[in-house]
């Protein structure tokens, strides 16, 4: 049973009551932040009204729903209104929204229980949680190890029962990876599938909220809750149907394809993990289709050129006059927004936004800006010719497991490099989802990714779900937090 | 190849000073990036570009009048205000 459905049942048998559950939470938080730095700011009383709404209805004999009194959290990039929203930078210090993303607005008016914001890479940029300016996030696997990037406080916390389940964004892989780090399950879903509105932009054509957890039920419950359009988000689609009622279906005969670009240069605990996977998937009935994808190899710097190009654009809006940081002494607007902007942007997103900048300006642009936008058509492609062929792709979340601290901070271009398996989805507006998949020889976990057609969340829930019902010693919890 | 007064030349742009005992340093690492980014310039790229194939349209909807924000709402985050306007001023 996952987190969700095992507290539903302790608040509707009132083993518990939603006050002391979200007490208890706020309690280990207190406890195990200082050394996980997974919240960057607590919600506490907040929480605490709300806990107390949801078991006046109970005793008042009313139902509540599934994700009614679950304590979770959101990452820093997500507007809270009147609760501070940072993207973990300088530049936002003091912004507290004046409305709710959408995504909030759902999950609140369910009565989930909001514990906190969580930390990140600023402005989600990043792989480790390092960019943050509060300082990274630590694995709860092994606190001398990244929690991953950028939505580090998420995973942290979800992987060290702080949370139930957290929200997080995922632009080249930052819901995936982290989850894949700590050993839980993130899932990024098709683009337009869950509302943006209100989720402050890093580069708006790869940006997607979606769910962090500890198992994949909850992972489609959360799902099924925030995927709904919104007229407020120019992208949003919606999700038609649920995910929740097809977990369970029957496998036998799925196709799922390997592309063995994937499986090169990545580390052999992990490539071994990943065969690992496919043969239980065989004994499950399902059918292992190997292919190529040669489109791949062009997938990072397609990726870094378009999500610079759009950051350079998103973040031009800080410039000390409306919300946030602002400089203390200048001469004139232009030294006013520019020492702002050097004061209250970090190394690697000013790195971004120059970049960015390059590759849209005068001379340079049909090289790289308008050569990375056809190589993304020819990628879309790519990925719709192989679901043709194949039901759903399999393949690691990142190329190694979760790297010490301080790693990543050292080479920008080997830091990229982790991302090489999770962008192309991004690139592709597809869903996918990562699933812890084994351990490596010092404990720590190892994450797998399951892509799906667009708007197939269902199908690689469906096979996730199948895969962690079959290898349930890979769904380990540690020793922190909340024990339900 | 990046120089030094690209690097210059972009940060103007992006609004951004670069302090001259980091230029050298953002200069190599532009270029690194850079040479990353070039690898795609070796692939064959097809006549279909990203808008085409993507199969993304648009989404419009009747312009209706709504209830907005109020000013003092929309101003409550500005570092400086005056006469319910965004406070913009030239100090020396």
């Amino acid at each position: 049973m996952g987190s969700i459905s095992k507290i539903h049942e302790l608040l509707t048998t009132k083993q518990i009551s939603c006050t002391e559950l979200t007490k208890s939470y706020l309690n280990e938080i207190e406890k195990s932040n200082g050394e996980l730095n997974a919240y960057v700011n607590v919600t506490g009383e907040q929480a605490l009204a709300t806990a107390e709404k949801v078991d006046k209805k109970i005793a008042g004999g009313e139902e509540i729903g599934m994700l009614e009194g679950v304590p979770m959290t959101l990452k820093d990039n997500i507007s809270t209104k009147g609760v501070e929203t940072t993207c973990c930078s300088k530049i936002l210090t003091g912004y507290k929204p004046i409305y709710n993303a959408s995504v909030w607005d759902t999950l609140n008016n369910q009565n989930a229980v909001m514990l906190g914001k969580t930390n990140m890479d600023e402005f989600a940029m990043g792989s480790s949680c390092e960019t943050s300016y509060f300082g990274g996030a630590a694995n709860p696997f092994n606190i001398n190890h990244v929690a991953g990037g950028s939505s580090g406080g998420g995973a942290s916390a979800v992987g060290a029962n702080l949370a139930a389940f957290a929200l997080g964004s995922d632009t080249g892989g930052s819901i995936r990876q982290p989850a894949s780090f700590c050993g839980i399950v993130g899932l990024k879903p098709t683009y337009g599938a869950v509302s943006r509105y209100g989720l402050i932009a890093y580069a708006s054509s790869l940006d997607q909220i979606g769910p962090i957890t500890k198992s994949v039920e909850d992972a489609s419950l959360v799902f099924d809750a925030i995927s709904k359009y919104d007229d407020k988000d120019s992208t949003s689609k919606g999700y038609s149907g649920n995910t929740y009622s097809t977990l369970n279906n029957d496998i036998k005969g799925m196709k799922i394809g390997i592309a063995r670009e994937y499986l090169e240069g990545i580390r052999d605990d992990v490539k071994e993990s990943i065969l690992k996977a496919a043969e239980i998937y065989k004994s499950l009935g399902a059918e292992i289709v190997y292919f190529d994808l040669p489109a791949l190899k062009f997938a990072l710097p397609v990726y870094y050129i378009i999500a610079c190009a759009e950051a350079s654009s998103n973040l031009g809006r800080y410039d000390g006059i409306r919300f946030g940081y602002k400089t203390e002494h200048y001469n004139g607007t232009h030294d006013m927004i520019c020492r702002t902007r050097s004061e209250g942007f970090g190394e690697e997103v000013k790195r971004r936004i120059l970049l960015g900048t390059y590759v849209l300006s005068a001379g340079y642009y049909d090289a790289y800006y308008k050569k990375a936008q056809n190589l993304r058509g020819t990628i879309v492609k790519a990925f719709n010719d192989a679901f043709e062929k194949v039901d759903v792709i399999l393949a690691p979340t990142v190329p190694m497991t979760a790297f010490e601290k301080g790693h990543a901070v050292t080479d920008p271009i080997e830091t990229y490099l982790t991302d090489i398996c999770t962008v192309p989805v991004n690139i592709a507006g597809l869903p996918g989802v990562s699933v812890p998949c084994g351990f490596n020889a010092k404990g720590m976990p190892i994450g797998m990714q399951l892509i799906g057609k667009s708007f197939g969340e269902a199908q690689i829930l469906n096979a996730a779900y199948k895969y962690q019902q079959a290898a349930n010693e890979n769904f380990k919890d540690t020793d922190w937090g909340v024990k339900l | 190849m990046v120089t030094r007064e690209d690097v210059e030349n972009i940060a103007l742009l992006s609004k951004l000073f670069v302090p001259e005992e980091e230029l050298d340093g953002l200069t190599k690492s532009m270029q690194e990036i850079i040479d990353f980014a070039d690898t795609i310039n070796n692939a064959q790229v097809t006549d279909e570009g990203f808008d085409s194939i993507s199969g993304l349209s648009n989404v419009f909807r009747e312009d209706e009048v709504i209830e907005s924000y109020s000013s003092e709402e929309i101003l409550s985050n500005a570092p400086e205000q005056a006469e319910n306007h965004f406070l913009v001023r030239n100090r020396e």
